[in-house]
């Protein structure tokens, strides 16, 4: 990459991005994503560990208890790419991957989480959502496109990143924003949202109300209609109790005839 | 039973196994979103002969679960499979589009599935300590050949999870069906409803969750673009929601300047 480290090429690290992609595939409570850490470096170990017996400890060393955010393991798995490489090739003494390793793994965890599961995923979701009750079929597209757009290039950016950067976490916040970019997309997500409840009028048939109002009295009475949900989840409750909860407000009014 | 025929046999099989292929996205492989009710709806609604239906469910289901996060040790519902089954349980049982009252029960039957689902992940991912043990304490030699082993062999858990629970919930949501026929019109009625309030409900639960107020400006700001574009200047629903994104990206640009 940079003339120096001559053991490692972007074509290993395109392999270890792709098998980051199955990082999860035997998550377990005890060690989470220990196995799919070691999974997706051990071709990058390989090439650097011709040893049969050195590659074999290494490889040992990285199915050690391992969590974050699975796309920003990809930040993690090429800086201790990186580290590997010089260690394997002479060029650094230091070989503390395990305490890198645990350096990195719980800020970037919780940012991950808050950027993709928190910002991006909803906003993505809310996007789609308003155009789908409006009618636009290819929504689902929209919505693969524009999440996998972010979380394929970011993630593989992050690999190159890691590794470029020898895990430097401040540079990588210094290069994208996490924190910032997830603030601007909760509250284009809310912007939306309260879109879709301002286009009530043009849901599709499915949903709209039982009987006809005019356009603003319509969105005017399905926002205090949201507002008040949003004021009852202040008080708690999961989803599952207040759909059980929806379902027997529409049973009693069912009976009390107010459907009819 | 008589509703249960070759075909519908064949299509619940069918089904469960597309199911469990795409459900591996959630976790195992991926995480694409591939399996977000928003696509696995109108996917299966379209595979069944019900886009109407599939995009109902995924519709609703995504704003309900879009924020039940996995982090830490926390695995969330599984919106994957209450997704599916709903789309194929109100497929199957109509043919030729189901009515709206069917769909609202539907998606009121996957209330009871989401802690069957919670449960059978909590068991797998137990279980699949057992991979990273066998590898961990096996003989020193070729750790690597038994580490893919091992850890692809996580797929083929995740995938039986699903599969196996599609196999339960669906012949039991058909039954559940044919009983839901049968009652009042009241129920019917309640249904309906139902359906058309679950939308402001995942609203509200998103909302929430992004804002500390209940009644939040910007939420309040993308009401008023929507419902002035709608009502004075009939914009198309497209230009309404790329308005509301513009203006809720102005707002938190001015947001930041001014705190």
């Amino acid at each position: 990459m940079n003339g120096i480290h001559n053991k490692i090429g972007a074509a290993d690290l395109f392999v270890v991005f792709l098998r980051a992609l199955l990082m999860q595939a035997s998550w377990s409570f005890e060690r989470m994503q220990s196995l799919g850490f070691a999974f997706a470096i051990a071709p990058a170990l390989k090439k650097l560990y011709p040893n049969g017996a050195e590659y074999e400890s290494r490889l040992r060393l990285h199915m050690d208890y391992f969590n974050t955010q699975p796309y920003l393991a990809s930040f993690i798995l090429g800086a201790v790419v990186r580290m590997e490489e010089e260690r394997a090739t002479g060029l650094s003494a230091s070989d503390d991957v395990v305490g890198l390793k645990a350096a990195l793994m719980a800020p970037l965890g919780a940012l991950g989480d808050s950027f993709f599961w928190g910002a991006l995923k909803p906003l993505a979701a809310v996007l789609a959502v308003a155009l789908l009750m409006t009618g636009y079929w290819w929504a689902p597209f929209l919505f693969l496109v524009f999440y996998n757009v972010w979380h394929l290039g970011l993630r593989a950016a992050m690999l190159f990143w890691g590794y470029t950067s020898g895990g430097n976490a401040v540079a990588l916040i210094a290069r994208f924003s996490f924190m910032k970019m997830a603030k601007r997309f909760k509250v284009i997500t809310l912007s939306v949202l309260g879109g879709i409840i301002g286009m009530a009028p043009d849901w599709r048939p499915e949903f709209q109300p039982i009987a006809p109002l005019p356009f603003l009295p319509m969105a005017l009475s399905w926002l205090v209609v949201a507002l008040a949900f949003v004021a009852i989840l202040r008080r708690g409750g999961s989803p599952i109790k207040l759909m059980l909860g929806l379902a027997a407000l529409c049973l009693a009014l069912a009976y009390a005839g107010v459907l009819a | 039973m008589p509703m249960f025929d070759t075909h519908m046999i064949l299509t619940i099989v069918g089904i469960a196994f597309v199911g469990g292929i795409i459900g591996l996205d959630r976790t195992a492989v991926g995480q694409c979103m591939i399996s977000q009710p928003i696509v696995v709806g109108p996917l299966t609604g379209w595979i069944l002969g019900d886009p109407t239906a599939g995009i109902v469910i995924g519709a609703v289901l995504e704003l309900i679960w879009v924020l039940d996060m996995p982090v830490g040790t926390f695995v969330p519902a599984d919106a994957t499979i209450s997704a599916v089954s709903a789309t194929a349980i109100a497929a199957l049982g109509n043919t030729g589009g189901a009515p709206l009252p069917l769909i609202g029960f539907s998606i009121l039957l996957t209330v009871a599935m989401v802690p069957v689902t919670m449960k059978a992940d909590g068991i797998i991912r137990h279980w699949n300590s057992r991979l990273a043990d066998a590898v961990m304490t096996g003989p020193g030699t070729d750790s690597g050949r038994a580490l893919v082993r091992a850890h692809l062999s996580g797929l083929l858990v995740f995938f039986l999870k699903s599969f196996v629970l599609y196999l339960v919930f669906l012949p039991a949501g058909v039954v559940a069906v044919s009983v839901f026929r049968q009652l009042p019109e009241n129920v019917h009625l309640a249904m309906s409803l139902f359906v058309k309030l679950l939308p402001l409900l995942g609203m509200a639960l998103v909302a929430r969750k992004l804002s500390m107020k209940t009644i939040d400006l910007f939420l309040l700001s993308g009401f008023m673009i929507a419902a002035t574009a709608g009502q004075l200047f009939h914009a198309p629903a497209l230009l309404i929601i790329l308005l509301a994104v513009v203006g809720g990206w102005l707002g938190a640009g001015y947001r930041e300047r001014h705190s």
